[in-house]
């Protein structure tokens, strides 16, 4: 069915490989033209946190790649407040201008959305 | 319905890879259409023909009993990259191919459940 995808990233950016596959169905599938919003809340708001440098772990660092969504038609990114908050983080530590939403809003955006693709 | 299913784990480590295929056969039969399920990350790990678990359930062996049954089933060609995982290893009736499969399932399907950990 056409209509919009939701991408949640809710795990840290290293230890897993979970939100670096994340970051490549989201440039995968938004070639194919599907709509889609890419939510961080959890561990997951940590991937768009400012100045990663993983060399020590010799892995790529993955909050470089996230501004680059909007050349392949992803514009629409939501961080979850309490996710933020309870790790110390403000909007202006994440690579991407976010908007900050809470919970009650994450579910509205999910209700909108015909799919969501959790990693 | 027409449901789609993604697969973010191998075989046996996590629950994920038998729930799939349990949830799948059950939709099924119940009338669903499965429009396609995509191997994700390790869950390309299912499509490997020398799974062989003694005395064990195969999974593999079921997800390519699936697949001969006419569940397109894909598993994505650069986790299996990642894995080694080369064609001439993978079961027969399951296809590598790219993230346009995901695309494509994502678009054809009412539902789309993952399984992953």
């Amino acid at each position: 069915m056409e209509g919009k995808v939701a991408m949640l990233m809710r795990k840290a950016p290293y230890g897993s490989v979970y939100p670096a596959e994340g970051f490549r169905a989201m440039m995968g599938v938004a070639v194919f033209e599907l709509q889609l919003c890419v939510i961080f809340l959890d561990d997951g708001v940590y991937t768009l946190v400012k100045g990663q440098n993983p060399a020590a772990l010799d892995m790529k660092p993955l909050g470089d790649g996230f501004p680059t969504l909007p050349d392949v038609g992803i514009k629409e990114f939501y961080v979850h407040d309490r996710s933020l908050a309870e790790r110390g983080l403000a909007p202006e530590d994440l690579v991407l201008p976010a908007r900050v939403v809470s919970g009650s809003e994450i579910e509205g955006i999910l209700a909108g959305c015909t799919s969501v693709l959790p990693f | 319905m027409k449901i789609g299913i993604m697969v973010l784990e191998g075989p046996y480590q996590h629950q994920a890879a038998d729930s799939a295929w349990h949830f799948a056969r059950a939709a099924l039969a119940r009338g669903h259409q499965i429009v396609g399920i995509f191997l994700f990350a390790d869950g390309v790990n299912n499509a490997n023909r020398f799974v062989n678990p003694p005395g064990e359930r195969n999974l593999a062996q079921r997800y390519e009993e699936l697949a001969a049954q006419g569940v397109p089933i894909v598993a994505c060609t650069a986790c299996a990259k990642f894995r080694g995982l080369k064609p001439d290893l993978k079961m027969e009736h399951l296809q590598l191919s790219g993230l346009g499969a995901l695309a494509e399932y994502l678009r054809q399907a009412e539902r789309f459940v993952t399984f992953g950990d």
